[in-house]
């Protein structure tokens, strides 16, 4: 049989797993995966931390982890929220925090995974963050790039990762 | 007075979807209508662009199968530019294909469709989500996992990621497998496989006599299919020739870069979304009892549109669900059973293009050089044919992209089987959540995009129902 270290994935076995959700096809929508590039691209390498580009396919990710024997300690996604704040502004939540709001408000790829983010919480027993932007323009048709307020942002979230999350 | 109902997901992943279905005035279904939204203006979006790169933008259309994408993209730009990869280029192909089947088709069956029948239809929401499998079977939910760890450890050593995949290029392959990335991937394979034998042992013995009678009668609709085989009629889900079926059985096989011969796109008001219809039908009518030009792909479709699977524990089985269901096969959640079929016909090919003596063969991929000029690539994707049709200028910039996946050719049997299913289980105005999870069962059988979002794990019933009467006051709502 195949031993668990040859194949575990990184996001199961790693303390804290970072996830940067959305369609860089979308605009802002694209935030997280540009946020996991930034931190690739400048940050040291934390073997306490795993970060990962999931695109539109976090909600595969969340199902093997819910599966999964080893898990993280906790997930924190990076994502993007229309609550009616400024655009670029950044917020760190906790699940509970996100839940209270409407659902119609989430960006389209995040959206069905809350249930699931909370019953990882609860029945799992991980911690559950999610660092979010509100964003500036999410078009409808294919059009890529960030809004220059989302730009911004993208450095400033990840010192929040960095401060939070990272071991100094 | 007629009322509407409207089963409509509170969310979505790779678009969403909304079930109308409008009551006559006995409250028995007189429509419905299935409206399945998708990523627009990619077409758009690649013109002008150096056909080279859409192998790589494509992989970001789904998250779901991005491999499907990656490969008829990389099977189009062949084309566009007049070459064939080397064999153990298209074989590195065929294993990245085969292997991604195993994890989608795991994913479907364990986390998407298995809690209707392992906790029933009717059960509550709650427990009917991939939790509820977790504690039902807690030894088998950590077995199904480890699989999918395998699969995804399989294809990061093939092509170096398993998400964004960028490894197949036009002309081949970028990544040859040394012999050690072989030998580990061996006894990796070897466990897919055997959870792949389990898999169709266990809903053979437990799941399929339990649920007969469901499967005889929800969502059956009669039409016609399509699937890739070998010349020879053998299945294929990496190249071939395509293989249109008439409901009667009778087919006819042509090369898939003539496919606008064969396959024509109706439009309909009510949704962005094409029907695709058999061409030579001359039109496409979903009326239930006399369909026209209405075609399936997917699972289902392909073991109805070939003569023999290559691999000898798949061919067993398929020999057996023919002999039990005949040919063609008609009835909806079928889908399900053919769908682990092809999971142990995947397993299988791995195993055995892994121990083909020239899969570690550096020699995989040709060069390329830009060119006026059309491809078609096509493979089967997971849930059905997949076309990319692209056109360049003598730069090799694109200048027209056509798509056909396959959820889009599914689009009038999902309406059509959701009408029977519907018009089955609401009857004079009454209907509870057991009777409308039929209907979504009925939808994912053909494992559509938007699968998981109609499976989304909130606690309650996933869709919101509001019954609105002809004027669009609402008159009731279910949630």
């Amino acid at each position: 049989m195949v031993e668990n270290k040859d194949f575990l994935p990184e996001y199961c076995s790693r303390p804290t797993l970072i996830l940067g959700c959305g369609n860089i096809l979308l605009g802002d929508d694209g935030f997280g995966p540009e946020v996991i590039a930034y931190l690739q691209a400048h940050s040291s390498f934390q073997e306490e931390v795993s970060l990962m580009d999931a695109g539109t396919g976090v909600i595969d990710i969340l199902f093997n982890i819910a599966l999964s024997e080893v898990k993280p300690r906790r997930i924190v996604l990076v994502d993007t929220m229309e609550s009616g704040l400024p655009p670029g502004k950044l917020s760190l939540l906790r699940l509970e925090a996100v839940r209270a709001r409407p659902l119609r408000t989430y960006s389209q790829h995040y959206l069905p995974t809350s249930t699931l983010l909370k019953e990882l919480q609860e029945i799992g027993g991980l911690e559950v963050e999610i660092l979010v932007m509100e964003p500036e323009n999410i078009p409808e048709e294919i059009q890529p790039g960030l809004s220059p307020k989302a730009q911004e942002a993208v450095a400033r979230a990840c010192e929040i990762i960095v401060i939070n999350y990272f071991r100094r | 007075m007629s009322n509407k109902i409207v089963i409509q997901p509170v969310t979505r992943l790779e678009g969403h979807a909304k079930v109308t279905i409008l009551l006559d005035d006995a409250g028995n279904v007189s429509d419905t209508r299935v409206h399945i939204v998708e990523l627009r203006g990619f077409e758009k979006f690649c013109i002008g662009r150096p056909v080279e790169e859409l192998p790589r933008i494509v992989t970001s259309i789904c998250g779901v199968c991005p491999w499907s994408h990656h490969l008829a993209s990389s099977k189009a730009c062949d084309a566009v530019f007049g070459v064939e990869p080397p064999p153990a280029g298209r074989k590195l192909r065929e294993l990245a294909n085969a292997i991604a089947f195993t994890e989608e088709h795991i994913l479907h069956f364990y986390f998407l469709a298995a809690p209707d029948f392992v906790m029933g239809p009717a059960a509550e929401y709650s427990i009917r989500n991939v939790i509820g499998i977790a504690q039902a079977m807690p030894e088998l939910g950590r077995r199904v996992v480890r699989v999918r760890h395998l699969g995804a450890k399989m294809l990061e050593i093939l092509s170096g990621k398993s998400i964004h995949p960028v490894a197949s290029v036009p002309g081949g392959f970028s990544k040859a497998l040394n012999p050690e990335e072989r030998d580990r991937m061996l006894p990796m394979a070897e466990e897919v496989l055997e959870l792949a034998k389990f898999s169709i042992a266990m809903a053979k013995k437990d799941i399929f006599p339990k649920y007969l009678d469901v499967v005889k009668s929800l969502g059956v609709i009669k039409t016609g299919f399509l699937g890739t085989v070998t010349k020879d009629g053998t299945l294929d889900l990496y190249d071939g020739v395509l293989r249109m079926m008439q409901a009667d059985g009778t087919y006819e096989d042509f090369a898939y870069d003539k496919y606008t011969d064969y396959i024509a796109e109706h439009i309909e008001p009510w949704t962005y979304l094409k029907f695709p219809y058999m061409k030579k039908a001359g039109k496409l009518s979903m009326d239930l009892d006399n369909p026209v030009g209405v075609y399936r792909t997917n699972t289902l479709a392909r073991m109805n549109v070939c003569e023999r699977i290559r691999t000898p524990l798949a061919q067993k089985e398929f020999e057996e669900f023919r002999s039990t269901f005949g040919r063609p096969v008609q009835l909806t959640l079928a889908y399900h059973w053919a769908r682990l079929i092809e999971l142990l016909y995947n397993a299988e090919h791995a195993l055995e293009l892994l121990k083909s003596p020239d899969i570690t063969s550096k020699d995989i991929r040709v060069p390329v050089k830009p060119r006026a000029a059309r491809g078609i690539g096509c493979t089967e994707a997971p849930r059905g044919t997949l076309i990319h049709d692209y056109e360049t200028d003598a730069e090799g910039m694109v200048t027209n992209v056509n798509l056909i996946v396959g959820t889009t050719h599914n689009n009038a049997p999902i309406n059509m089987s959701v009408r029977r299913a519907a018009m089955d289980n609401i009857k004079g105005g009454k209907y509870d959540e057991g009777l409308l999870n039929m209907v979504e069962m009925a939808i994912r059988a053909y494992d559509p995009c938007l699968s998981c979002a109609t499976h989304q794990m909130d606690g309650r019933l996933p869709v919101k129902i509001t019954i609105l009467n002809p004027e669009g006051k609402t008159v009731g709502e279910v949630s």
